[in-house]
């Protein structure tokens, strides 16, 4: 990390002014972006192939995520990236019907991992693979979010009358978890990485900026 | 910062909470994903004429393949990202609105190339379209919406105070934006 040289005022700012941790250039964003984009294939093949040991860890997080919900489920299994959430529901009124299991897709919660990846490493900051880890670990718990929320949807509002009434939500949980789930999918995988990003590379972000002209 | 995370996160959850409300839905969000099903289709037509679009789907006449563009993506979500992180932002009026104008046309305009990408993609491999459907693109429009409002925040006009003060801690360097 190459030390921030000391602020000018009254000189207008180079290119050569890109501060440290913000590539040189005539446009430190746009070879940041470039960069970013480079780092994109690889950051999105590492993590296909350690998602299982990710999901190992979420399953783990999931397992107390889904206590509060007391026998509802069994157990959590994993297969791959995808966990199974073994409920205690019957799913028809035949005696000996065995239970109901919902699978949730992990990957479809974890995608925002390997962009978090590649903007942290194009960043460049010193102590970046810290970053990484810490910031991979804070989304481990938005991911368990939206994968319980996925199968709470699926146990208390897609999987029928019959399961849904097992389970025992009442017409406001249900709204509550529909909107969960809805977030969960649509929002927290994409926003909550960028959101990660931001709050650990604040001293970047402001580098950044600090390369673009004052006005006066 | 922390100013700025919690107008965010409660700008963002409002307008998500309204857009799944069914006045929304039907006023605003299914017309305009019939119409970027429209637009989409104007635009492969001008080199591929064997497409056509009905509500929010758009169907190829030679091969029958469809793609529905469903809630995700539509920009919509990604478009209330970018207004809540913009809203949010401690910056002059004039400077949001027109940084509003030009990120949702940045974030349509690249969401745009995904349904057209996604369209071509699923004719040509399905598991190919489904990991740009599910994971790739998702991502890559969400990084739009961050370098867009990162484009925006270079673009805001400084205050020479701004570079003389002493280097503070990074809350109040990007929270006195």
């Amino acid at each position: 990390m190459r030390p921030s040289p000391p602020p000018d005022v009254d000189a207008p700012p180079t290119p050569d002014d890109a501060p440290a941790g913000v590539p040189r250039g005539r446009s430190p964003l746009a070879r940041f972006v470039l960069t970013v984009i480079l780092w994109l294939p690889v950051t999105f093949a590492v993590w296909y192939l350690v998602s299982p040991a990710l999901m190992w860890v979420v399953k783990l997080v999931a397992g107390v995520a889904v206590m509060p919900f007391g026998d509802l489920v069994r157990t959590v299994e994993q297969t791959g990236s995808t966990l199974q959430f073994v409920t205690s529901l019957k799913p028809g009124q035949a005696a000996g019907a065995g239970v109901v299991s919902v699978s949730v897709d992990g990957l479809l919660y974890s995608f925002g991992m390997p962009m978090f990846a590649a903007l942290t490493l194009a960043a460049r900051e010193e102590g970046r693979w810290k970053v990484l880890a810490i910031g991979i670990a804070a989304l481990v718990p938005f991911v368990t979010f939206g994968i319980v929320a996925d199968f709470l949807k699926n146990v208390a509002i897609t999987s029928g009358p019959l399961v849904a009434s097992q389970a025992g939500f009442s017409g406001p949980q249900r709204e509550v978890i529909a909107f969960a789930y809805q977030f969960g999918t649509l929002i927290m995988p994409t926003v909550v990485p960028a959101v990660v990003w931001v709050v650990t590379h604040r001293a970047f972000l402001e580098r950044m900026r600090s390369a673009t002209p004052v006005r006066r | 910062m922390l100013r700025f995370f919690v107008l965010f996160l409660l700008i963002q959850a409002t307008l998500f909470g309204l857009e799944l409300t069914p006045p929304v839905q039907r006023w605003f969000v299914v017309p305009w994903t019939n119409a970027l099903a429209q637009i989409s289709t104007a635009i492969v037509t001008s080199f591929d004429p064997n497409v056509v679009a009905v509500g929010k789907v758009m169907r190829s006449t030679t091969n029958g393949f469809a793609v529905s563009i469903e809630a995700g993506c539509n920009g919509v979500e990604a478009t209330i990202v970018l207004l809540a992180a913009i809203l949010a932002f401690p910056a002059p009026w004039k400077h949001k609105l027109a940084g509003l104008a030009a990120g949702i046309v940045a974030v349509q305009g690249l969401n745009i190339l995904r349904v057209i990408s996604l369209f071509y993609l699923g004719q040509w491999d399905f598991e190919v379209f489904e990991w740009a459907h599910l994971y790739v693109w998702q991502a890559l429009i969400m990084l739009d919406v961050l370098i867009v409002w990162l484009v925006w925040v270079r673009t805001l006009p400084r205050a020479p105070e701004d570079d003389r003060a002493p280097p503070g801690p990074p809350d109040a360097a990007v929270a006195s934006a």
